[in-house]
Parts: structure tokens; C-alpha cells; sequence
């Protein structure tokens, strides 16, 4: 998919993408990737906000 | 539940935990925080500002195959119900091994009224089949 195509729509498959993360559980930095929550048939809920240190 | 929740962002990872660390808000927090920092996925789901290099606040549900189910998307000064997110999730849990029955506005969770075989004979008589 390219960077300027347009915004994905209901029913749609997500196609895979990873993003760096910080993960407090293991009080260290890790990886997301989509394709390894397919792999291991996990649901996923993606959850965007503005930014840190505001008021969610 | 066989879900992840994951927070993005178009902050670092590193801002990440210096604000996951200082805000007390947040101390019991188990999700992971991604960081989108050139704003590519907020811009693959249609909630990047460009104006501002913020993403909205937007909540997307990807089943196991990756489709995309649900997406609620507010502006800046409005929060999510956390209570309404995980309804609807139940309920695609719960379609994903019912898959001939549809969940109502009201359905809340496994064991309130669903519609079931939606076909013909339900087509103006929804209120009968809600009541039944």
C-alpha cells in the first residue's frame, strides 16, 4: 500500500505493518507487528490519540 | 480475550515511558504504546492531522485475519467510552462463533437477545423478533 492511498475502509484486511513500541509490562522497547498477531490469531484494537503528555 | 489493545501515538517509544513512568494515571497500564512518528498508519486509517502531526482519536477492531470491524473516530476534546469499545468487541467475539445471528443495539453481552437467520421473514417484523 502505498503512503498516499486512501484511508482504509470497513472490511477491508489491514495489510501488515509494524511500529516501535514501549511495552510496560516488560518495562522495555519492542516491536508491534500485524502479521505476527495473524500468525497467533489475535484480535487487535489499535487506539490513536493526539499525544503524550495531554489529557486523554 | 485473545485481544491486544495497542496506544499509537506520534510520539517516540521514548516519550512513551518517560510519560507511562511519571503519569500516575497510567502506572497500571498493559498495553503496549507504538510509536508512528512519521504518522504513516495514522494516515493508513484516516486519522492523521495534517495540520498539526497529531493523529485523532481514533479506536480500530481488527479480527484475527486482520479485517477491519469497527472504527470510532472523535476529534480533539472528546473521549472514548471505554465500556462501549469492549461491548462491541464482545459482540464480534461472540458473531465470530454465532455467525448466523446479529447483535442489537442493546446486546451487551452472551445471553441478551440477538436476531437470528435475519432473512425475509424477519423484514418488518423486527419488533416480534426482538420481542420473542
Amino acid at each position: 500500500m502505498s503512503d498516499t492511498a486512501g484511508a482504509l475502509r470497513l472490511g477491508q484486511v489491514v495489510p501488515d505493518f509494524e511500529l516501535p513500541t514501549y511495552d510496560p509490562v516488560k518495562g522495555d522497547f519492542g516491536t508491534f507487528s500485524l502479521e505476527n498477531q495473524r500468525k497467533k490469531g489475535r484480535w487487535t484494537i489499535l487506539f490513536f490519540y493526539p499525544a503524550d503528555f495531554t489529557f486523554v | 480475550m485473545g485481544c491486544d489493545i495497542v496506544t499509537v501515538s506520534t510520539d517516540t517509544q521514548f516519550v512513551h515511558l518517560a510519560w507511562q513512568r511519571s503519569e500516575k494515571e497510567l502506572a497500571g497500564v498493559r498495553y503496549a504504546m507504538a510509536a508512528d512518528r512519521t504518522g504513516r498508519i495514522a494516515r493508513m486509517f484516516g486519522v492523521y492531522d495534517e495540520g498539526s502531526g497529531h493523529a485523532l482519536r481514533g479506536t480500530f477492531m481488527l479480527n484475527p485475519e486482520g479485517k477491519l470491524l469497527n472504527m470510532e473516530m472523535n476529534f480533539y476534546n472528546l473521549g472514548r467510552n471505554i465500556d462501549e469499545l469492549m461491548r462491541k468487541f464482545k459482540a464480534n467475539v461472540y458473531m465470530t462463533k454465532k455467525t448466523n445471528e446479529v447483535c442489537p443495539s442493546k446486546w451487551k453481552d452472551e445471553g441478551d437477545k440477538t436476531l437470528k437467520d435475519p432473512g425475509a421473514a424477519m423484514v418488518g417484523k423486527v419488533h416480534e423478533a426482538l420481542q420473542g
